[in-house]
């Protein structure tokens, strides 16, 4: 749209965009805010929610031993997903970008992108089906003659959890490079390719940097994501498996509101810094500009 | 969006080895509900597959017996149509008023993928915790807050992606011919951006439908879809919910696979129009 007219665009800009920033400051800010204040206060016993006694009890709970270890886990699950999806995404983008027609790089963003739009609950159940001890996985490593007896650890296990995650989280990490590579001008490749570098040199030495920061911010995207990841551990992990979130559910369950609300506020803190990175390194706001200005 | 092949039949080194990472992502992806989906149509307790001549929807026809199911269902359905409703308006709004923003572009863009990012459980967390401060009791209506939240980005990106197709020349033109700005919407715009507007609806009526996380801790006393189907996964799953897992499944490929179709054949057609400067020259 041009950005013609002055002010009287700009005031009606504004309140074209009020309905949105009521959203997104009403439900998502404000409510953000209040956790990070309550997480300060104390429980109340007597009404069952929390009183405005300031104190540090929850972030001190928040470092005991038990906690402490749950939030590492996550947050290594999460960068674990994370690398998996990029080692992953940076070829199928590529054959996405680089090596297909328009057609068909159309029909596999298509591909990579509907998932997203279906229910992670069900996909995630779906694993329990194949990795199960009657499962297609086991049922063919027996009639194969690989195993005698199902192989146990492929469900319920750390295994399967990261399996789901990476399955769950791909799109994720696809994406953002798929558009890195929008941005490349093809004369440097095709430069790169008439001074007689092969395909491996092209790719290392001129397409990689330039889709760096695409990997840089699918990989954190994933990060993220996957920090905040129930379902997928809920479902296909063990007996004991936890995540930040389960342990959030949890808390809340034993009414400890203040712990509860560090455990969130920790997390957002760490998020938020993480998806700024990931901004910065992707530069989204290139890809709407007003192309034909 | 429109992504262009950039190495030409010369060099084709890694086609080989990508083509089979990406199918392995495909297979990672997609061959679980499709097994799942088979193994629905198995009418035997024993889950696993059976031969095609045996097939059949004995389960499916459980479904429409489970009462609870339909009554979850319906309660999704309802905060996804009301969640859709506000969140396309006001995503096309937003992404209006973004192409006239200046220097708050890169913040506007930031609290977008915020608000997309942030996990759901801590999202639905401080809202319940807000809701519950000013005292309104849980029902549809908090679900349906939590998953404007959730939907808005996206419906802003889908808009801002059809909007970047519509020619600020095309409405220059319009503008020149004596079109006020509401008209020259009405008129120019609105038919240029209507399949995006679509898109922008479906994508929040489906994000909605299979919102957990947030749902989780703003339902009222009627459990959202996926809450009940959680709670049936877990609690030894019966084959009904693999029938209904696999029919959930279908019915969002399904309709998202037709509107990337539809687009794609949109955007084959106004190709040469949008991109003049790269065509030529190019395979």
């Amino acid at each position: 749209m041009p950005d013609k007219g002055g002010g009287r665009w700009r005031r009606g800009a504004f309140f074209l965009a009020l309905p949105s920033f009521v959203v997104f400051i009403g439900l998502g800010f404000v409510p953000l805010a209040l956790v990070a204040t309550w997480s300060l206060w104390s429980f109340d016993p007597d009404t069952y929610w929390i009183k405005p006694v300031w104190s540090l009890a929850s972030y001190a709970a928040l470092l005991n031993s038990g906690r402490a270890a749950v939030l590492l886990q996550t947050a290594g699950l999460a960068a674990l997903t994370a690398t998996v999806c990029t080692l992953l995404a940076v070829p199928a983008a590529s054959l996405i970008g680089l090596l297909s027609g328009p057609r068909r790089a159309a029909l596999l963003v298509a591909l990579f992108t509907i998932p997203f739009f279906t229910s992670g609950l069900v996909r995630a159940f779906a694993w329990r089906l194949v990795l199960g001890r009657e499962g297609i996985i086991n049922k063919a490593l027996i009639g194969l003659g690989v195993v005698d007896a199902p192989v146990e650890w492929l469900l319920f296990s750390a295994f399967a959890v990261v399996l789901g995650m990476v399955a769950a989280h791909l799109p994720l990490a696809i994406v953002p490079i798929a558009l890195a590579f929008a941005r490349i001008e093809s004369s440097v490749i095709r430069a790169s390719q008439d001074l007689g570098a092969g395909f491996w040199t092209t790719f290392s030495s001129i397409v990689l940097p330039l889709i760096m920061p695409g990997v840089l911010a699918g990989f954190l995207f994933v990060f993220v994501v996957a920090i905040g990841a129930s379902m997928e551990i809920q479902l296909l992990g063990g007996a004991g498996a936890s995540s930040i979130a389960i342990m959030i559910n949890d808390v809340m369950r034993v009414v400890n509101f203040p712990l509860a609300f560090a455990i969130a506020t920790a997390v957002s803190v760490v998020s938020i810094l993480v998806i700024i990175v990931a901004d910065r390194a992707l530069k989204l706001s290139r890809f709407f500009e007003d192309r034909s200005a | 969006m429109i992504l262009y092949p950039v190495i030409g039949d010369r060099t084709n080194g890694g086609r080989p080895l990508f083509s089979i990472i990406t199918v392995l992502c495909l297979v990672i992806i997609y061959a679980p509900g499709f097994y799942l989906l088979l193994a629905s149509l198995n009418p035997d307790e024993q889950l696993g597959l059976v031969a095609p001549t045996r097939y059949s929807l004995t389960w499916y026809a459980t479904l429409l017996e489970d009462r609870r199911l339909f009554n979850s269902l319906e309660e999704s359905v309802v905060v996804a149509l009301a969640t859709a409703v506000l969140a396309t308006p006001i995503g096309l709004a937003a992404a209006l008023a973004y192409h006239s923003m200046t220097r708050m572009r890169g913040v506007f863009l930031l609290v977008i993928l915020s608000a997309m990012l942030v996990p759901g459980t801590i999202e639905g967390l401080g809202l319940s915790a807000v809701l519950r401060l000013v005292g309104v009791s849980p029902s549809w209506v908090t679900v349906t807050l939590g998953h404007l939240l959730w939907t808005l980005p996206f419906t802003i990106v889908v808009s801002l992606i059809g909007l970047s197709a519509v020619r600020s020349n095309t409405i220059a033109a319009a503008r020149d011919l004596g079109a006020g700005p509401i008209r020259a919407f009405v008129d120019v715009t609105l038919p240029l951006i209507c399949g995006s507007l679509v898109s922008s609806f479906v994508f929040a009526f489906l994000l909605s439908l299979n919102e957990y996380a947030r749902a989780y801790y703003l339902v009222g006393r009627q459990n959202t879809l996926p809450l009940y189907m959680f709670g049936a996964m877990n609690s030894g799953a019966s084959p009904t919910i693999y029938a209904f897992s696999g029919a959930v499944l279908v019915a969002s490929f399904a309709v998202v696979a037709l509107i990337f179709f539809r687009a794609a054949r949109r955007q084959g057609a106004s190709q040469p129009l949008t991109h003049p400067a790269r065509e030529p020259g190019r395979r």
